[in-house]
């Protein structure tokens, strides 16, 4: 077992990464930092800028863990937006894993950008992940059942070095093993619902003209950097925040047991982010 | 470009073809699914609110189809374990009874059943949250033949995503997502989660608060309201030109759990925006016409039950704040 670690800038690296979240010290076993990961896997907007990103896989190689880029859904110029990137970072000497939730990406780093390594984002798995039932699952349901074993050879078909996912309701998409691709839990949070029409661009925005459906092609101001938001729901025992375009609830301990037993790498968070 | 309508029982296929449907979509549950699976469902929507009875009503259905395709949906997100099997048998039983084809958004099943040789009538749903170019050649080379695209695209979006050798549908016409829903992994068995959502979150303004609200009751056909007859919630009929230019297969009104009555009147209106695209008309003339029919002509200009908003690059620039 290893983790990895979120960042989004350049600072002082725990000695313990299980510091990034200490309510769950008793859960995590001792193990090393092996990877820095940055981006988003939820909202085009967030991905790093190539000088932001060279900055942090510098970093990471400095620090000696494995520099993994975070990247989403990408939606109509997202994709050449992305792949700018790759190039920029490419041309400088660098090669971060790419971790991609879009086929589309998937396609362009098999057969343009082979030289980054490629992992399986956590909305491939479309699992339950539903806060108004997190506490009711049994916690030997757990991890119980096969996972998804034709996805799988498919991503090892084309090259996919590991899956990941934060936990859901079921627990079975990592698997009782490996079978040759590593297994990463995202951890402690699980994004419940995301989509492209975030309630903070539009409480940046400067009429409702620009707001949701409306807006879904104007330039968002990025007011979510940095912050989420704690969100109450008469339905909802889990605690929630929103981060960005992105729901977030707290797994609960249950939940999380089982699934941190199948992980071969723990990416922790200090906070919710999309 | 074919107008793809709702169905849940045959006796609806009638009165939707007089309405000018063209093709159909319907959810069927395999016999002895529930017993084994419990609340667990086979298609995005629920079988008891808008599923076909049973396996012999949607025989009637193909019979009463009069030869238009009728497709029907094994797209639920996630199924638990043992199901894509017992689904990959029913999907070979849907098809050798005459389906047309099987709308697809798991991964595992969509594998599977292009493994049992079904590719070429599997239809990729919009849960599958296909969003680029790059990505339908990915399911155009797994041997999908239709690519139902999400929700949250603008037309600009969609006409970059046109490759050759697979077709694609879009939304036209009811039931709008706050999410996307391909990635919203909450479960409509407990409720639509988007219902509650807004209210409650910490720190976002109130003014902001409200325009989401707004939104979301125009996403929920403003209310379950109706104008003149015709449902009043998401469309992309005045974008019918340009989704026609874009070589756009077919457009889809949803809302399966919906009554005949407002079927038949999205259907209808649809069918007549089309003609009227097809003839040559422009969004404007469409608009006219829609809003001659519909009424609520403030909701249409403001843009604020349109799917595809940057239809209407002029209103953007003089709209008003709602």
């Amino acid at each position: 077992m290893e983790y990895g670690l979120f960042v989004s800038e350049v600072r002082e690296l725990p000695a313990d990464p299980r510091a990034a979240c200490g309510q769950w010290l008793h859960l995590l076993p001792p193990a090393p930092l092996r990877a820095l990961y940055f981006g988003s896997e939820f909202c085009a907007d967030l991905l790093p800028e190539p000088a932001q990103a060279e900055r942090l896989c510098l970093w990471a190689a400095k620090e000696g863990v494995e520099a993994v880029l975070l990247t989403p859904m990408l939606h109509g110029g997202a994709l050449e937006r992305a792949e700018r990137l790759l190039q920029s970072l490419d041309s400088r000497g660098l090669a971060p894993a790419v971790l991609f939730n879009d086929f589309g990406l998937l396609g362009l780093l098999r057969h343009r950008y082979p030289k980054f390594r490629r992992r399986a984002g956590r909305l491939l798995n479309r699992g339950l992940r539903d806060p108004r039932l997190s506490q009711q699952t049994a916690a030997g349901d757990a991890g119980r059942g096969e996972a998804p074993g034709r996805l799988r050879s498919l991503l090892a078909g084309y090259g996919v070095e590991a899956v990941e996912t934060d936990p859901d309701l079921e627990g079975r998409y990592l698997g009782e093993d490996s079978a040759g691709m590593q297994r990463v839990l995202h951890f402690p949070y699980t994004a419940a619902a995301t989509g492209r029409n975030c309630l903070i661009k539009a409480d940046g925005a400067s009429s409702g003209e620009a707001c949701f459906t409306k807006g879904l092609a104007l330039p968002c101001a990025g007011l979510c950097r940095g912050r989420c938001h704690p969100v109450v729901r008469p339905d909802s025992a889990a605690p929630l925040w929103r981060a960005g375009n992105t729901l977030f609830y707290q797994v609960s301990e249950t939940g999380a047991a089982a699934q941190l037993a199948q992980a071969d790498r723990v990416v922790l968070y200090e906070r919710p982010a999309a | 470009m074919k107008i793809l309508a709702p169905l849940r029982a045959s006796l609806e296929v009638a009165g939707l073809l007089e309405a000018g449907a063209e093709e159909f979509f319907c959810g069927v549950t395999p016999l002895g699914w529930e017993p084994r699976y419990g609340n667990a469902w086979t298609s995005r929507r629920a079988p008891q609110a808008a599923g076909v009875p049973d396996l012999d009503d949607f025989v009637r259905i193909l019979a009463g189809s009069g030869g238009r395709p009728v497709y029907v949906t094994l797209n639920a997100p996630y199924y638990p374990p043992g199901a894509v099997e017992m689904l990959v048998k029913f999907a070979a039983l849907l098809l050798e009874l005459g389906a047309s084809g099987l709308i697809v958004a798991n991964l595992e099943l969509l594998l599977a059943l292009v493994a049992a040789g079904h590719g070429e009538r599997l239809q990729l749903s919009s849960l599958a949250t296909c969003v680029n170019s790059e990505a339908a050649k990915f399911y155009r080379d797994l041997g999908i033949s239709r690519i139902v695209l999400p929700r949250h695209l603008t037309l600009a979006e969609i006409e970059a995503l046109a490759v050759e050798g697979v077709e694609l549908e879009v939304f036209l016409l009811n039931d709008g997502c706050v999410f996307e829903e391909g990635l919203c992994s909450t479960t409509h068995a407990a409720g639509p989660f988007c219902l509650l959502d807004g209210e409650g979150t910490e720190g976002v303004s109130a003014e902001t608060l409200d325009r989401y609200a707004f939104w979301k009751w125009t996403l929920s056909h403003c209310g379950c309201r109706t104008g003149n007859g015709y449902p009043l919630g998401p469309c992309g009929l005045c974008a019918l030109p340009r989704l026609l230019k874009a070589g756009i297969a077919s457009v889809k009104v949803v809302g399966r759990e919906a009554s005949l009555e407002r079927k038949q009147a999205a259907v209808r209106i649809a069918a007549l925006a089309l003609a009227l695209a097809k003839e040559g008309a422009g969004a404007e003339r469409i608009s006219e016409k829609v809003i001659e029919l519909r009424g609520m002509s403030e909701l249409c200009r403001q843009r604020h039950l349109c799917y595809y908003p940057d239809v209407w690059p002029e209103r953007a620039a003089g709209g008003t704040a709602c």
